[in-house]
């Protein structure tokens, strides 16, 4: 029989099948959909990464107070650990990054710019439609040279500016009813800010003069920062930087090695690390995909064996007319692999849809959301193939049992 | 003397039902002339369809040589013994044995498919012989939107439709009721008197023997009489 006629057939057969062969299909449509999905968290990971990795921010960082050994990190306010038996006092005592921090860091040679920043969650409102999103207090003279988000419009914050914020690139286009533009007017707990730039990001992050936000930021005192960004002159001297700059706030801080209330983290390590995180948690992601897909293939057989003993007695009529061996192994086995192809191809239908939802379930729980997902074509022909290879597999045997199949037994088979 | 088409040499066909060895043919020796029409009869039982399996070439003997047009089929390979079958046999089966997921065509249809006939030649010849059978308004139906009357004729129409020397019939009538099995042997006797073929029937029925030239009578596995009976011409 020619090989289109053996498709002819093998189609008809899916065609024609009971519900169990779609049940099958089902088991390959969801192993499918995952890996897709997974995939595509992976692919977006890994733009995020390399777009970190490879840009700005490797001579940034950024130190926070608290208390950070071990897996355990005590921010501020909290009791430092080992004075749980200690005076009242000493618990109370609050750690905080003050002028004099700023001072220490803006003495150490290898230092360019500090940027002092604090942060806390606000409500916004636009058009009637508000919200509670992140606000952040930078010091605008240098804000720019520490952050490594490009303006999309407008312009940067400026040492002159009052009353004014930039927006991330989210809260300006969909966050509210309407999008919001350069010069209009956001009103953050209560007061009138104008919008002076908008970030090319997918944040709904606004930043403002630090001035104006101990007014607004509830619960925050003057001169204490959250976070203290530090630009080094030498991208270079990274390692070197970060000893010099612990070794001078310890000693401003009067704090030993083992008692340090403070910790400085380069972007550059938080990458990596969070790139390490992503990547092993993208390869256990995929190995559960790979599982489902197993699974998925051990249904194809089991199929492939019941639908071969169910058509018994049609393979023994097809011998008594005239077909070989290799006719019979060519239609079951194409059977198969087109119950992988179909299974394929609806699995990467839902793969994608899945993926296009994923971000919005894991929320920011996990670092997924920023990088977004992205199905590459490689990874939907990758699919297809590997669909086709696990029906054709799952096929093989069951098909083979097939062919060899005597035409007087198998037209006995009632 | 017309030419032997068939042709069985000492053929022993033993069955194993786990220790228990049934012998079904117990050393059969005939001859088959071409363009005969041959009856085979006897009880049930008696082994008419073990040799009709190994005239049709799904099976081999278990002793004993079987030549078909000469060749020895117990020593054709595989795919060579498929195609052999494909285009010089014709089936009609009892129970019809049509593919119930296809259309009358397409059963038709489905033999020239196996033999790789150009798709043009292939639908106009299961046109016609679906139209010889008298199906010709019933083509797209499906076996089961047929009568068993009309399902032997479309199982006919498949046995012949790749133009098959030789036409193997195991009780086509068995369950039909009797005016439709009497118009079904009409037909089997049109195309053995029209179309030249040698068909050979299997039926416990006497009333259907006496339409064959030949009669092969089978008893316990072994042949008791071969009766020619010129009354009957083409
Ligand atoms: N596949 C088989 N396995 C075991 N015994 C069989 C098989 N086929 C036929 N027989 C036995 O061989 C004998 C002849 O059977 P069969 O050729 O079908 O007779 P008939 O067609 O004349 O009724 C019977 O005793 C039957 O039970
Ligand atoms: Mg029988």
């Amino acid at each position: 029989m020619r090989l289109d006629k053996c498709l002819k057939h093998a189609f008809d057969m899916v065609l024609h099948s009971k519900l169990r062969s779609w049940l099958t299909i089902i088991g390959i449509v969801i192993g499918v959909a995952a890996v897709i999905a997974i995939m595509s968290i992976g692919a977006g990971l890994q733009q995020e990464i390399n777009s970190q990795l490879n840009t700005l921010g490797g001579d940034l960082l950024t130190i926070t107070a608290g208390f950070s050994r071990g897996g355990g990190f005590f921010g501020r306010g909290d009791s430092p650990p080992g004075s749980f038996g200690g005076s009242s006092q000493a618990t109370s005592k609050s750690v905080i990054l003050g002028r004099t921090d700023v001072q220490t860091l803006k003495g150490i040679p290898d230092v360019a710019v500090v940027d002092t920043e604090i942060r806390g969650s606000v409500n916004v409102s636009y058009l009637g439609k508000s919200g509670k999103v992140s606000l952040t207090g930078v010091d605008q003279s240098v804000w720019s040279q520490v952050t490594t988000t490009k303006i999309k419009d407008g312009r940067m914050l400026d040492s002159a500016d009052q009353n004014v914020v930039v927006i991330g690139g989210s809260l300006a286009s969909n966050y509210f009813t309407q999008p919001v533009g350069i010069n209009q007017m956001l009103t953050i707990e209560g007061s009138a800010f104008r919008v002076v730039g908008v970030l090319d990001d997918s944040s709904t992050s606004i930043y403002m003069p630090i001035a104006l936000a101990y007014q607004i930021i509830p619960d925050k005192t003057l001169n204490e920062y959250d976070t203290l960004v530090v630009k080094i002159k030498d991208e270079e001297q990274l390692d070197a930087s970060i000893a010099m700059i612990e070794g001078k706030m310890r000693l401003a801080r009067h704090v030993t090695n083992s008692t340090q209330d403070f910790s400085v983290s380069s972007r550059k390590e938080m990458q990596a690390t969070r790139a390490a995180t992503m990547s092993s948690m993208n390869a256990f992601l995929l190995a559960i995909a790979a599982v489902s897909l197993v699974v998925g293939a051990v249904g194809i057989a089991n199929t492939m064996f019941t639908s071969v003993l169910e058509k018994t007695k049609e393979i023994g009529i097809m011998k008594a007319i005239g077909a070989r061996n290799a006719d019979i192994l060519k239609i079951f086995l194409f059977n198969a692999a087109f119950i992988g192809l179909v299974g394929g191809i609806i699995g990467i239908v839902f793969g994608i849809l899945l993926s296009g939802f994923l971000p919005a379930l894991m929320g920011g729980a996990l670092p997924f959301s920023r990088g977004g997902t992205f199905v590459s074509l490689n990874s939907i022909l990758l699919a297809i193939g590997v669909s086709v290879l696990v029906g054709i597999a799952a096929g093989s045997i069951p098909a083979y049992q097939a062919s060899k199949l005597k035409p007087v037994d198998a037209l006995r088979y009632e | 003397m017309k030419e032997v088409i068939l042709h069985l040499e000492n053929v022993w066909k033993i069955y194993k039902m786990g220790d228990v060895e049934v012998p079904a043919l117990r050393g059969v020796t005939v001859e088959i002339k071409k363009g005969d029409f041959v009856a085979i009869i006897g009880a049930s039982g008696s082994g008419k369809s073990t040799m009709m399996n190994l005239i049709g070439c799904l099976d081999v003997p278990s002793k004993g040589s079987v030549f078909l047009k000469s060749y020895d089929i117990s020593r054709l390979p595989e795919s060579d013994l498929a195609a052999f079958r494909g285009k010089t046999i014709g089936f009609i089966f009892q129970q019809y044995n049509l593919i119930p997921s296809m259309s009358a065509f397409d059963n038709v249809l489905l033999p020239l498919e196996f033999l790789e006939y150009d798709d043009a030649s292939a639908a106009k010849r299961t046109r016609e012989i679906l139209t010889m059978v008298g199906l010709a308004d019933k083509m797209h139906h499906r076996p089961t939107q047929l009568s068993g009357g009309q399902q032997q004729r479309v199982s006919i129409a498949r046995s012949l439709v790749a133009n098959p020397e030789i036409v193997l019939a195991d009780e086509p009538t068995g369950a039909l009721d009797s005016v439709t099995g009497k118009e079904v042997l009409e037909l089997l006797h049109r195309l053995w008197k029209e179309e030249g073929k040698t068909i050979i029937l299997v039926t416990h029925d006497m009333n259907l023997a006496k339409y064959a030239r030949t009669t092969i009578e089978l008893k316990d596995g072994q042949i008791m009489r071969v009766v020619e009976n010129h009354g009957v011409k083409k």
